[in-house]
């Protein structure tokens, strides 16, 4: 109940009727004021459970996994709730995290996050739970990277520096 | 989206923001840290030319040897001068502690703890409180001071010192240090002549390590380099990548991957066989620290003995060391004292019995199997290739010092160590992990040895002011529901009398009249003024009369050593303290003084100048009034041979400046003067010629109590009938984890934190949990004849069946309410980690914790 109930808040969001228009473009926009880029990661037919799949946002140097999960996840996209995508990068110090076993891990320090509890870090050495990364399903099933929440580690923005 | 509000940026210090040295505010280990406050608007840029860590964020940081900077290392505060400025608090990159700039997942949200009344910190304390009837009351300093040293000097002059009761952290680090112990120290010691004052963790003024300073091995003897050195590693009642995290992460693990051959050359001899650390865990749990080690490919031990039966685990790998010969008997006849070792061969090595009986017998009581108590000691004191001796480091923590009889288990694994020559050499030593940081400079304890149990004393009735400094008592003390009641029942009894008539509520107005009325209550009631001094408004201080806000970590510098190494570093200044609140030392001294001028209006000249000379107008003056009172006779002009002798956490000749000057590089204690310069030197091993802190430098011996099956403890022992064991069928133990330090008094405060343990809970294993139809995230009712508490239910193979292990200091429920009032009567030390309990189910979890919390198992690693 209380993830559909969520939904509808990101809903209203995605209309526009956010009393706030701070937090309402804050959901829209990058640190540096312009939109986060929507992209493309998948389709909801081409997913196997617990297999990650490795994509880059909000930028190519920013690795990411979107990976089915066996249940129902916090922020979880998708008909069962299960479809999540979080930063690849340990925000302890810096190494790629591992998607074993339902939960990533980090292999420099051990570090461990939960995919289903919005990144999570339930044991380590990582201060900051794993930066996650909101997702859109469309009627065909693409699956659609829209926004990122939290800082990936190594950077002092997420939005891609601007040359 | 997210469960707590996440940023997606963080500014960058600018060129010229102020930059400061500090260390970590929490556990032992002591990691370094940098601190950089910069005013609001004026941020730093991404070019390494344009921000004050000189690195390029213009592309992402690298991996392992980059700078970690994130969200959790910076936040904004407010200084006096009403401006907002950003602080960064990031790993130091030049400290030999956190080497590469390593930090936990505590240290590195150092940022967000600190005081601002915009986050959740703004319930730091910001004024002195008054009680008023049912309601605290905002009042000025001086008023506060007034009270409290009317309030003293009534008690002290009607009943004398002993109606005077106290609890006070000894520590360092955050709320603690040199200053601050030394301000406690001066009043309550020096001035106030107090033997009832105890510790911030335990009942009285007791070590929680005589067991082996007894023996003149001070337990902070080896220095963290010992990790990187070691081949084998014995952890003991040290659950160490959860409480010593970045000392598992930076020193031992790297030696257990094989990473430091090129340093354990330097040390070595050179024929002498060297590769990846063994470790050896003693835990009756597999705790993160078992997996963790297993899974960098080392060789790792686990031996899981019953609760409260170490000391005899010791003693029987102990037996094993003396029947295999595996010790060194010029080291044993050169070094420690033969005549004490033949109570030790008789008592602890039971060397009349026979070997097979011994062990056969420690099998019995321990749980563990002979054979991994043979290879254990093997393991530990087996001579290499070519006939060198082992290089064993043997680390305990609070699973030993919280044990049962804990002075004779400390004694024993100190004794395993002596025996197997664990001390001193590079690679080895035979101390404590550590719990807090250290930073003690005090007057001596003006009590007995062991000291009485204040916690008791003060629950029976007497002492007439209870005063609690930067601990909380009522999520620390044992068989803490007890405590609670009593000290709530004396408290509100004197809060009644307070109302002058008893039909009407009215107090009196002035702090003259307030104290007076408090002196005839405390009499006429037996009640209890309680004066609570903190950071926050703690559990215990809701029973308070008298609330006295302190300043924090960050707030006032303060001078502390960690554990690992006696690094002693100066933790700087980088930011006020919330409203009024002010560092301990200054309101220790703002009492002292107070009552030096009472008593010399009273003209007694011999007791106001017990309180003479606390002065002071900086943490510096306290150091220098400390570093007078307690070392001017001290001659610290000694060699390394020598040090053994030194007080193991000495400064003398120590000041800021030198500390600035020296920074994140540190200054191991004691510190000494170069015999031919007179430079100040620092001392890495405390007994690098194995001459111990005796009057004849030898280790001394002691043998240990015959195994008694618990029954000295009594409240324990009770529940150890048949129908004992079937009204109370768990074995309860408690202790920390890696989320959250102590009682969370910073991280209830922080959402990603609390998020992540939002409620006590006990870990329960599948057996137990299939029988009892219990999930993870199921609430229990968990109880014995001590206390009760309810617990979500945590499912794992941590535990074993029929145990249960919960978190100790929950904000929502301490698991000290189930434990006992046993201490070892050597010591005053309790034994919090083993009593019986009941266990019921309650009507299943709490929807919005299941939702929002892990609950993956936090000991597997994969």
């Amino acid at each position: 109940m209380a993830l559909a109930r969520r939904f509808l808040m990101q809903s209203s969001v995605a209309a526009g009727v956010l009393a706030d228009p701070v937090l309402a473009l804050a959901a829209f926009t990058m640190p540096d004021g312009r939109l986060w880029p929507q992209v493309k990661v998948g389709n909801v037919k081409d997913l196997e459970q617990s297999k990650p799949v490795g994509f880059n946002y909000p930028d190519e140097k920013s690795p990411a996994w979107l990976v089915k999960l066996s249940g129902a996840a916090y922020e979880g996209a998708g008909p069962d709730s299960n479809i999540v995508a979080f930063s690849a990068i340990c925000t302890h110090m810096g190494c790629p995290v591992e998607f074993v076993g339902d939960r990533f891990i980090c292999p420099c320090h051990y570090s461990m996050f939960d995919p289903a509890k919005n990144g999570q870090v339930y044991q380590g050495l990582a201060s900051d739970y794993l930066p996650q990364i909101a997702l859109e399903i469309d009627a065909a099933g693409d699956i659609q990277a829209v926004r990122m929440s939290g800082l990936v580690w190594g950077r002092v923005s997420d939005a891609p520096v601007r040359t | 989206m997210s469960t707590y509000r996440r940023k997606e940026s963080v500014p960058l210090p600018p060129k010229d923001a102020a930059s400061y040295n500090t260390v970590c505010q929490y556990c032992n280990v002591g990691c370094g840290y940098k601190v950089y406050v910069w005013p609001d608007g004026a941020a730093g840029g991404a070019a390494a030319d344009a921000n004050a860590f000189g690195l390029d964020f213009t592309s992402p940081q690298v991996a392992l040897n980059g700078l970690a900077y994130t969200e959790s290392m910076h936040s904004v505060i407010r200084k006096r001068d009403g401006r907002d400025y950003h602080v960064a608090i990031v790993p130091a990159k030049d400290s030999p502690i956190n080497l590469l700039g390593n930090h936990s997942s505590r240290g590195g949200s150092n940022a967000t703890t600190t005081w601002s009344d915009s986050r959740s910190t703004r319930v730091r304390l910001h004024y002195p409180l008054l009680r008023v009837g049912d309601t605290f009351n905002a009042i000025p300093w001086a008023d506060a001071v007034e009270l409290q040293a009317r309030v003293i000097k009534g008690v002290l002059d009607r009943y004398g010192s002993d109606q005077l009761a106290a609890k006070i952290y000894d520590h360092g680090g955050g709320g603690g240090g040199y200053e601050n112990t030394y301000g406690t120290g001066r009043l309550l010691f020096t001035g106030l002549q107090m033997k009832y004052t105890g510790i911030h963790n335990r009942p009285g003024y007791s070590s929680e390590t005589w067991g082996t300073r007894d023996r003149g091995m001070h337990e902070l003897n080896y220095t963290a380099q010992d990790a990187r050195l070691a081949d084998t590693i014995v952890l003991w009642g040290a659950n160490s990548y959860e409480t010593a995290t970045v000392f598992f992460a930076a020193h031992m693990m790297p030696n257990l991957q094989g990473a430091t051959t090129e340093e354990k050359k330097k040390f070595y001899n050179a024929t002498e066989p060297m590769g990846p650390a063994r470790m050896i865990v003693i835990d009756p749990r597999i705790t993160a620290t078992v997996n963790a080690a297993r899974k960098t490919g080392a060789q790792v031990m686990h031996l899981r003995p019953n609760l409260g039966t170490d000391y005899m685990l010791a003693n029987a790998m102990a037996r094993v060391v003396w029947e295999k010969k595996l010790y060194d008997t010029t080291f044993l006849n050169q070094h420690t004292d033969m005549k004490s070792f033949a109570d030790y061969k008789a008592k602890s090595l039971q060397a009349d019995r026979s070997y097979e009986d011994m062990l056969a017998e420690a099998e019995r009581i321990t749980g563990v199997p002979r054979a991994d108590i043979e290879q254990a000691a093997t393991w530990i004191a087996e001579r290499k290739k070519g006939g060198f001796l082992q290089r064993t480091l043997i680390l305990y923590e609070k699973g030993v010092i919280w044990n049962y009889r804990q002075y004779d288990t400390v004694a024993a694994i100190a004794q395993l160590g002596a025996l197997t020559w664990s001390v001193g050499r590079p690679g080895t030593g035979t101390g404590r992990q550590g719990g807090h940081q250290e930073g003690y400079a005090r007057p001596g304890y003006p009590g007995p040895k062991p000291p009485p149990d204040v916690d008791k004393y003060v629950q029976s009735g007497q002492g007439k002011l209870f005063w609690v400094i930067g601990c909380n008592p009522y999520l620390a003390a044992q068989n803490n529901q007890l405590f609670r009641k009593r000290i709530g029942e004396r408290t509100a009894a004197l809060g009644r009398f307070l109302s002058v008539s008893a039909s009407q509520a009215g107090e009196p107005g002035s702090m003259a009249e307030l104290a007076a009325r408090i002196l005839d209550g405390v009499e006429k009631t037996n009640g209890l003024f309680l004066t609570v001094q903190d950071i926050y408004q703690t559990e215990t201080a809701r029973d308070a009369h008298l609330i006295l806000p302190a300043a924090q970590w960050g707030e006032a510098e303060l001078c502390s050593l960690n554990c690992n190494s006696r690094l002693l570093r100066l933790y700087d200044r980088f930011m006020d303290p919330p409203g009024d609140a002010r560092p301990d030392w200054d309101i220790h001294a703002m009492i002292g003084r107070r009552l030096e001028a009472l008593y010399t209006a009273d003209g007694k000249s011999d007791v106001s100048k017990r309180f003479a000379g606390m002065d002071w107008k900086s943490g510096e003056d306290v150091l220098a009034s400390a570093e007078k009172d307690l070392y001017a006779s001290a001659n610290t002009r000694v060699p390394a041979s020598e040090a053994g002798g030194l007080d193991p956490e000495g400064f003398k000749g120590v000041t800021y400046a030198f500390l600035r000057e020296i920074g994140q590089n540190g200054i191991q204690t004691p510190v000494r003067m170069d015999p031919k310069t007179g430079e100040l030197v620092g001392t890495e091993r405390l007994y690098p010629t194995f001459k111990f802190a005796t009057t004849d430098g030898k280790f001394g011996w002691y043998g240990t109590r015959p195994w008694d099956d618990h029954k000295s403890a009594a409240a324990v022992a009770k529940y150890l009938t048949p129908e004992g064991e079937q009204s109370y069928p768990f074995w309860f133990s408690m202790g920390r984890n890696q989320i959250i330090w102590q009682t969370a008094y910073h991280q209830r405060h922080l959402a990603e934190k609390a998020a992540t343990i939002p409620l006590p809970y006990v870990e329960m294993s599948p057996e137990d949990a299939s029988a009892m139809g219990f999930a993870s995230g199921d609430m229990a009712s968990i109880n014995n004849e001590e206390g009760n508490g309810v617990f979500a239910v945590y499912v794992t193979d941590s535990v074993p069946k029929g145990m249960l292990f919960a978190i100790m200091y929950h904000w929502l429920g301490t698991a000290n309410s189930l434990t006992s009032p046993y201490t070892d009567p050597m010591s005053t030390n309790p034994w919090y980690k083993g009593t019986r309990v009941a266990v019921h189910k309650l009507a299943g979890p709490l929807p919005s914790v299941i939702e929002t919390t892990s609950f993956l198992p936090v000991n597997d690693f994969g």
